[in-house]
């Protein structure tokens, strides 16, 4: 009896391995276990793999290197069909259906009066450009919406990392030197956020963008100016607990400086909610950079595939033709949007449910 | 500590984060006369002067663009304080040549109409729908609700409200299918053919809600007209903050379930529908209003979205427009003012809180 005890004790001591990676492992077996947080991860794992792969071999996509608007209005330039109806093949039954052409109310390249074409869902490109381009079919300048949904992912993922990785960043050590320094610093550092959380963020958003004009860089600059604050407020509080450590104070005691316990004891130990608000921020970006270009802030230039430009169109094209109406142009990359901040918002709550440690074991 | 004692408190409290708010808006000013300087004295110049030059002096003295930094920052809260807010351009939709102010006064009761039957509805599905699915974790209900609360988190306002319009406006699908008519796809309130006396000018009088001077006035049919407008940019609004109130109140129930006091009372053999609703509910509460306040910031900055789909005239609607039509004062001013109202909606959920929770006050 006592033998055998012994005997899986030292097997035990044998096969342990790195405490981290142990309590990696184990992280993650909790994770998996959570089946819709696992959904939630592959459905973002997916959109990041399209934006790489754009970024590296756009290629595989289908998509010409460099790929931007005007190329996909080179192959369906409007003047070939000027004033002919187009005959497109009916997805169910396969006869043509003459398609109707209507008259745009003038957002550039074209201006006003511009005769632009709406292809509904079909897998018949009405030319000799790829089906598979059109089984979404076309949004306003006769964009095939598949093929720029895919190419859009690449700027607005992009942008979105960027904005919550550097905001993040600014904000977990602001908000960890506020809670670990504390007095003055902390109260005049609490104020500031104070006077960011008092203005609605799209409100400020919109009125740090008319002081610095409509630019993508300038939008990345306001986004970062407005995220930071959350993740100051978020870290400080968690800096305040885990201060109150022993081990905090024996890092001291034994003469570590006051950058040095911050930056090695007490940041590590601040960044697990740190990192759900970070994922739970990704759809939340994503969707204010659509939702800005659709009040009207078109910072991006027309011809660069983006999310927001799409809706935008689609909003703009919905009752082009008035029966039966447009739905598609508007609905399909906007759910393509929500289906990614669900993603996202699924992927948080999975990652919370794992670090929270009393539901952990 | 006495309530009265704690609301000094907090008003106290409160006197730094309003200097923090002009503040802010000031520096939004102070770098508005950098790189938008043209557009500030605008108003104030005769485009058909021969000498602009001097007049664009002149306009620069009378607003005290020449002063130093603290000294602009006093005349900018005594202007704030004497009610001089500025002007918007003149091409300005509804406001042109007006006083913020007065864009301001007619704006707010139109989104203080939205923003009551918002919260009013929220308020009242969110409470008896949490409680009943907090009380059942895990149940097919609870599921139900959890992905309803997720999906109202993850929906973008914009393409929830375009849906919206999409089914239920005069030319979308579900109108169509029954064969009524739908819901109007935007505005604010009926017009008249030949308006009364209390309707001027797109607004009505004496408060400027239009359903409440409906009825003041005694023309139900126009303030049954003014709700018709209102109900798909309220249910649009609603979603969202039922999303959030309901996440809340459910961990909340779910927490103090497993509370040790819920145990006893139930020892005890105390009722479960009892137990649920002043053991449970009401711990469950306290954060919940809390979030509150979170919900109301997120329902003012939707608001700006909103009332953009459904072209309502509201706060949200001319924040907007000062921006895209270059109406710098108009900018300053709203955001000012949403500030303001956030600002106060805290100071008005800190009381209820400690109302209601007496471990608070101390």
């Amino acid at each position: 009896m006592d033998l055998t005890v012994e005997a899986t004790l030292e097997s035990e001591i044998v096969s342990r391995k790195h405490p981290r990676v142990e309590d990696f492992i184990s992280t993650l077996k909790v994770f998996v276990k959570n089946r819709i947080a696992l959904a939630g991860l592959i459905i973002v794992v997916i959109y990041a793999i399209i934006a790489i792969l754009d970024w590296v071999y756009p290629a595989y996509l289908g998509i010409k290197s460099g790929f931007d608007l005007s190329d996909a209005l080179v192959t369906f330039h409007m003047s070939t069909y000027l004033g002919k109806p187009i005959l497109y093949p009916s997805p169910i039954t396969g006869s043509l259906i003459p398609f109707t052409i209507g008259v745009s109310y003038g957002v550039p390249p074209y201006g006003s009066g511009a005769i632009i074409t709406l292809i509904p869902p079909t897998l018949h490109g009405p030319t000799n450009t790829p089906g598979w381009w059109w089984i979404f079919g076309s949004t306003a300048y006769n964009l095939p919406i598949f093929p720029v949904m895919l190419a859009s992912l690449k700027w607005d993922l992009t942008y979105t990392v960027v904005i919550v990785l550097i905001g993040a960043a600014i904000g977990t050590i602001v908000g960890t030197f506020a809670g670990f320094y504390g007095g003055a610093t902390d109260e005049a550092i609490m104020r500031v956020t104070d006077i960011f959380f008092s203005i609605p963020f799209l409100v400020l958003a919109m009125a740090i963008l008319y002081v610095m004009g409509v630019s993508i860089n300038n939008v990345l600059l306001a986004l970062i100016i407005i995220w930071w604050p959350i993740y100051a407020r978020l870290t400080r509080g968690q800096a305040l607990s885990v201060k109150a450590n022993k081990f905090v104070e024996a890092a001291t005691a034994s003469g570590s400086s006051r950058i040095r316990t911050m930056f090695v004891h007490i940041l590590p130990n601040v960044l697990a909610p740190v990192f759900v608000q970070i994922s739970l921020d990704l759809g939340t970006v994503i969707a204010l950079f659509a939702t800005l270009d659709f009040l009207g802030f078109h910072y991006t230039s027309i011809y660069l595939p983006e999310l927001g430009n799409m809706i935008t169109w689609g909003d703009q094209t919905r009752y082009l033709f008035a029966t039966p109406m447009n739905w598609w142009p508007f609905l399909i990359p906007a759910l393509f949007l929500v289906i990614f901040t669900i993603a996202v918002n699924l992927l948080g709550d999975g990652l919370r449910d794992v670090l929270d440690p009393k539901l952990r074991r | 500590m006495k309530i009265r004692y704690f609301i000094i408190r907090r008003l106290v409290l409160m006197v730094p984060t309003l200097i923090g708010l002009t503040l802010f808006t000031f520096v939004l000013l102070y770098s508005l006369e950098l790189t938008h300087e043209t557009q500030l004295v605008s108003q104030y110049i005769n485009p058909h002067s021969k000498d602009i030059a001097a007049q664009l002096r002149k306009a620069k003295i009378a607003l005290g663009l020449n002063l130093s930094f603290p000294q602009q920052y006093i005349l900018f809260l005594e202007r704030l304080v004497n009610g001089t807010w500025g002007f918007f351009p003149t091409q300005f939709p509804m406001f042109g040549g007006l006083p913020v102010l007065e864009g301001i006064e007619k704006s707010l009761p139109n989104t203080v109409q939205l923003a009551f039957f918002a919260t009013l509805l929220s308020v009242i599905l969110s409470i008896p729908i949490g409680t009943y699915i907090g009380a059942r974790p895990n149940s097919v209900s609870d599921n139900v609700g959890r992905v309803f609360s997720l999906v109202g988190y993850a929906f973008p306002v914009f393409v929830l409200g375009i849906l919206l319009q999409l089914l239920f406006s005069r030319a979308g699908v579900v109108p169509r299918l029954i064969g009524v008519t739908g819901l109007p796809i935007g505005g604010t309130m009926p017009t008249f053919t030949s308006p009364p006396s209390w309707f001027r000018a797109g607004t009505t009088y004496p408060t400027h809600i239009p359903i409440l001077d409906g009825i003041l006035n005694g023309d139900f049919s126009f303030s049954w007209g003014a709700f018709i407008y209102v109900i798909l940019p309220v249910l649009t609004i609603t979603y969202g903050l039922l999303a959030g109130l309901l996440r809340f109140i459910r961990s909340g129930m779910v927490d103090s379930l497993s509370q040790e006091y819920v145990k006893t009372a139930r020892s005890k053999g105390v009722p479960e529908s009892w137990v649920i609703r002043t053991h449970v509910r009401r711990n469950a509460m306290i954060p919940a209003i809390t979030v509150m306040v979170l919900a109301f910031a997120a329902l003012l900055g939707g608001v700006v979205v909103v009332e953009d789909i459904f072209s309502y005239h509201g706060m949200g609607l001319l924040a907007l427009n000062s921006v895209l039509d270059f109406a710098p004062y108009g900018v300053l001013s709203t955001t000012f003012f949403f500030g303001i109202i956030i600002v106060i909606a805290n100071l008005v959920v800190d009381v209820i809180y400690a109302l209601l929770d007496p471990r608070i006050r101390y």
